[in-house]
């Protein structure tokens, strides 16, 4: 089992979440997150006034899938992600060791 | 241990059981039939009192030390329900040692087994020497003390205590009751109500029963006249908690959606569809929280009377007292319904509720009025618009009118939301109630309470008519009353509203807008690319002016915020501050460069709706160059005027109109251009005392210029003399033919007023190239100041610069001033920056 932990821009959450659903994967966590990569922010000018915007409003998506459709996954998230402008955020990818399903107890497996 | 006692013990515990079990399968039975309500509760009550009874009659023997067995809280006021707690206090009258431990485990361990969930409370008498004010919780709970076993003497001496420690209770309690309606948002329309702790609920009731006894003195005067209509609500809510723990086997207190259908049906709502009967239920339920809430409210009130000095009388009609504002005349108030309008107002005014009393009189003369009545003369829209400025306290004045029924008499459109349940997953309110509370978020930014709120606040305190949001927010989900497109059916009904208003063509234009598109910048912000700069230019050809996109802005951030406590995150606010910066820097930077032409839609609409002394060939020929943000900016009636205005306009002279709305003064005049003309017009409103709100000034590539000012008159000027309008006009026209010099007039004038100035924050002075095609953007944000804009548009004219067009603005006592200027034709250079920077800046410090 793999966790794949992506970060998009907040507008590309709905296509990612329809990437994902098209591969029955239904089950994710959905995070509003800020943060800069290279990107680094810009500034913006309101009013003459220069204010430096370092943090930028980014969506977190969590999922955790069975090694076999890694690969699947993360080029649905890239592909539904993509805008090919800087600041289109990255995915990564994290080993699970264990996981269990609360209400039932049940430890599940890949 | 004896062998007898233990026979005895398991015998006891046998017939408690068979009690208890026959017990709850009556009280099961009619909480199926949803009839468990007091009565239900009580009679539980009294069984499992036997219960106890028998179990500690068993246990008895196992301790020397005289003891009482006493129920408390809710248990102690009968208000048991099928798995509430059982709550107990057992009390000594000595040290607890082996025997009583053992006393106590002979007690509960039965109980325990019984499955019952007990809240135990194990004291020696010597604990209640002082009130243990650590434990708040167990003190309230010794407000329902009742006697269930044991020694009634020491049940006696417990109870004395218990009660000497009243007066230390009350403040605990009341911040508990703060505390927890806090966790509602403190508000009772939730749409998944929690029957025992929401605001209005049980525990509410329990409330303001305590207060009551604490200090029966405050509650003469039949203060407590609401004691049937209490005791229907407890009846009520008890019904329904009954059926949540038959349904959920336990201890649920929480009406959720999914129990709310199972509800109604065994309470008997009326209605054909499982919607429906949900719907009756809800409106029963909120009703009934209602009159809680206000038996809570003036509960408090009269444990917390202001002083006597407070009372004062406000004209011949009313009075503040301790309850608030009041008809001094309650016969002629009962026949003049704009006397309520006016109770609110100085309610408003004076930052205090209406009283109880005025309310129940609004109430039960509603219906000698209709809509009609309150916008009958041009006086009572006047006051009636005014009531709806966003200020301190105006949600708790609206929701005063909403709950005496009054809002809903005024507004019959706002009355086909009342109590409406929509089930989604995010909102947690009724629709009038999130409608409501949508308008307390606009009210809360008066007093921002961290940085980000400030940036809102600020636009807040530059619109110009911020009734207009509330009037927006108050219809905006009255569509909501049916399934389908909500956004467009609330324009449908608003419609009404603003006939009865009778609000001028653009402001109703305004407000419908606000209503129709209510949704899109959230769209944009959260669900759209807000960086593509096609997005950032449909959204700001959709709101097409600053004022548009302030409304919308602060209209967005108020609806989200008012879904559920969590819903506006810092996450959220800052993409919707970013939306808002695009979109104004884009309005106000870039739109010099569209200009209007002869296939725009909207000139199809002036055309056809021309009066008849003005041709087609005129009005096109006026309108070509002018930006095209202009037919966004003025209404069909302006726009005629303004046509009319540049009817035959010659070399030097200068046609005027000018008009008065409310407060506020508005300029217009039509010239052609010259150096120097947007100083020296200015520059005579400054000389004339005329503090300048908003402007605009627009010139055409043909050289025509029309510009239009917003001003005040804080010295009275117009208001006191008859001739003033005629004066300011003849001065312009001797300053525009050049027989007048401006800039001296002004010295004096200006020298008076510069020594006395105040400490000032120093000026933001920023010049864009970019935004705008052809020309040099100038941004200034400064400290108002008498003659602010004359002296920096002198500069800009004194270094040969020319004004295209100018937005003018104030926030509170700051100056916004964006001007589109061009040097020689062109943009202006970096040293041609540089030097009318530092011009500037040395007018804006000490002006000249």
């Amino acid at each position: 089992m793999k966790l794949i932990k992506s970060i998009v821009r907040p507008h590309k959450v709905d296509d990612v979440r329809e990437a994902l659903e098209k591969l029955s994967i239904a089950g994710m966590t959905v995070t509003d997150v800020r943060g800069h990569g290279r990107q680094k922010g810009h500034t913006a000018v309101y009013r003459g006034k220069e204010y430096s915007v370092s943090l930028l409003p980014k969506v977190e998506i969590e999922v955790v899938v069975a090694d076999n459709v890694v690969e699947d996954v993360i080029e649905a998230i890239m592909a539904a992600a993509r805008t090919g402008e800087i600041g289109d955020g990255r995915v990564f990818v994290l080993p699970v060791e264990q996981s269990y399903n609360i209400r039932t107890g049940a430890r599940e497996t890949s | 241990m004896t062998g007898r006692s233990d026979t005895h013990a398991a015998e006891s515990k046998e017939s408690a059981a068979v009690r208890l079990a026959t017990a709850r399968e009556e009280y099961v039975q009619l909480a199926r039939q949803g009839r468990a309500g007091r009565d239900a509760a009580s009679r539980y009550a009294f069984q499992m009192d036997r219960v106890v009874q028998t179990i500690v009659h068993a246990a008895r023997d196992r301790t020397s030390t005289p003891f009482v067995v006493c129920a408390v809280g809710g248990y102690g006021r009968r208000a048991l329900c099928l798995h509430s707690d059982v709550d107990l206090l057992i009390g000594f009258d000595g040290a607890i040692a082996g025997p009583e431990e053992h006393f106590v485990k002979a007690v509960l361990q039965p109980l325990w087994d019984l499955r019952l969930e007990l809240g135990q409370h194990v004291r020696e008498i010597g604990d209640f020497a002082e009130p243990d004010l650590t434990n708040p919780e167990f003190l309230l709970s010794l407000l329902d003390l009742r006697f269930l076993a044991g020694d009634e003497s020491l049940y006696d001496r417990i109870a004395n205590r218990a009660g000497s420690q009243v007066p230390a209770i009350i403040e605990p309690l009341l911040a508990m009751v703060a505390e927890r309606h806090h966790q509602f948002n403190d508000t009772l329309y939730q749409l998944e109500p929690d029957i025992k702790q929401a605001p209005g609920g049980l525990r509410d009731i329990a409330v303001t029963r305590h207060l009551r006894r604490m200090a029966p003195d405050a509650f003469t005067n039949g203060r407590d006249t609401d004691a049937d209509r209490v005791a229907d609500a407890e009846d009520f809510f008890l019904r329904i908690r009954s059926i949540l723990h038959w349904l959920g086997g336990r201890d649920v207190n929480l009406l959720t959606h999914e129990l709310q259908e199972k509800v109604a049906d065994a309470m008997g709502s009326a209605g054909s569809h499982p919607h429906s009967r949900v719907e009756a239920l809800m409106g029963e339920y909120f009703l009934r929280a209602r009159v809680v809430t206000r038996a809570l409210a003036s509960t408090q009130k009269a444990m917390h009377p202001r002083p006597q000095g407070a009372l004062r009388r406000i004209g011949k009609q009313f009075e503040i007292t301790v309850d608030g504002v009041q008809f001094a005349n309650p016969e002629r108030a009962m026949q003049q319904p704009s006397l309520w309008l006016e109770a609110f107002r100085i309610a408003l005014e004076y930052q205090c509720p209406v009283s109880e009393s005025s309310l129940t009189l609004i109430e039960q003369n509603l219906n000698r009025c209709s809509a009609d009545d309150f916008v009958a003369t041009e006086g009572d829209r006047l006051q009636l618009r005014r009531l709806l400025t966003p200020r301190v306290g105006l949600y708790d004045r609206l929701s005063e009118m909403h709950d005496c029924g009054l809002l809903n008499r005024i507004f019959p459109e706002f009355a086909k939301i009342q109590c409406r349940v929509v089930r989604d997953f995010y909102h947690k309110y009724t629709v009038d109630e999130h409608s409501l509370l949508a308008i307390r978020g606009v009210e809360s930014l008066l007093d921002p309470s961290n940085a980000s709120r400030r940036r809102f606040g600020s636009i807040l305190q530059e619109l110009h008519a911020p009734e207009l949001l509330t009037l927006a927010l108050l219809f905006h989900d009255v569509g909501k009353w049916r399934e389908a497109d909500h956004a467009q059916e609330s324009v449908r009904l608003a419609q009404s509203v603003l006939d009865r208003l009778e609000l001028p063509d653009d402001e109703r234009a305004t407000v419908e807008f606000l209503i129709r598109e209510h949704l899109q910048m959230s769209q944009v912000a959260f669900r759209r690319d807000a960086e593509d700069p096609q997005v950032a230019a449909r959204f700001a050809e959709l709101v097409g002016t600053e004022e548009q996109l302030k409304l919308l802005c602060l209209m967005t951030l108020a609806d989200v915020g008012a879904v559920s406590p969590d819903t506006l995150t810092p996450w959220k606010e800052e993409l919707l501050w970013r939306v808002y910066v695009e979109a104004y820097n884009r309005l106000t930077l870039g739109y010099a460069d569209h200009l209007l032409e002869g296939d725009h839609p909207a000139l199809s609409v002036l055309i056809a709706g021309r009066p008849s002394d003005i041709s087609e060939a005129e009005l096109v020929s006026f309108l070509e160059g002018l930006p095209r943000r202009y037919l966004s900016t003025f209404g069909l009636g302006a726009v005629y005027r303004h046509v009319r205005l540049a009817r035959n306009i010659q070399p030097d002279q200068i046609h005027t109109f000018l008009e008065n709305h409310d407060e506020v003064w508005e300029l217009t005049l039509v010239t052609l251009d010259k150096p120097f003309l947007f100083s020296n017009v200015s520059g005579v409103l400054s000389y004339f005392g005329m503090d300048i709100l908003r402007g605009q000034a627009m010139t055409t590539p043909d050289g025509l210029v029309l510009d239009v000012f917003e001003f005040s008159d804080e010295e009275g000027f117009l208001k006191q003399n008859a001739a003033a309008s005629s004066e300011i006009s003849a001065m312009l026209a001797q300053v525009v033919a050049g027989s007048v010099d401006v800039t001296s007039l002004l010295k004096g004038r200006e020298r008076s007023l510069l020594n006395r100035r105040r400490v000032r924050r120093p000026p933001v002075i920023h010049f864009d190239n970019e935004h705008s095609r052809k020309f040099t953007v100038l941004e200034i944000i400064a400290d108002d100041a008498p003659g602010l804009l004359h002296r920096i548009t002198r500069v800009l004219s004194g270094q040969g610069c020319d004004l295209h067009l100018a937005l003018i603005a104030t926030e509170g006592k700051r100056a916004i001033d964006v001007l589109h200027v061009t040097c020689a034709g062109g943009k202006l250079s970096d040293d041609s920056q540089d030097s009318i920077a530092r011009e500037l800046e040395t007018v804006l410090e000490v002006g000249d």
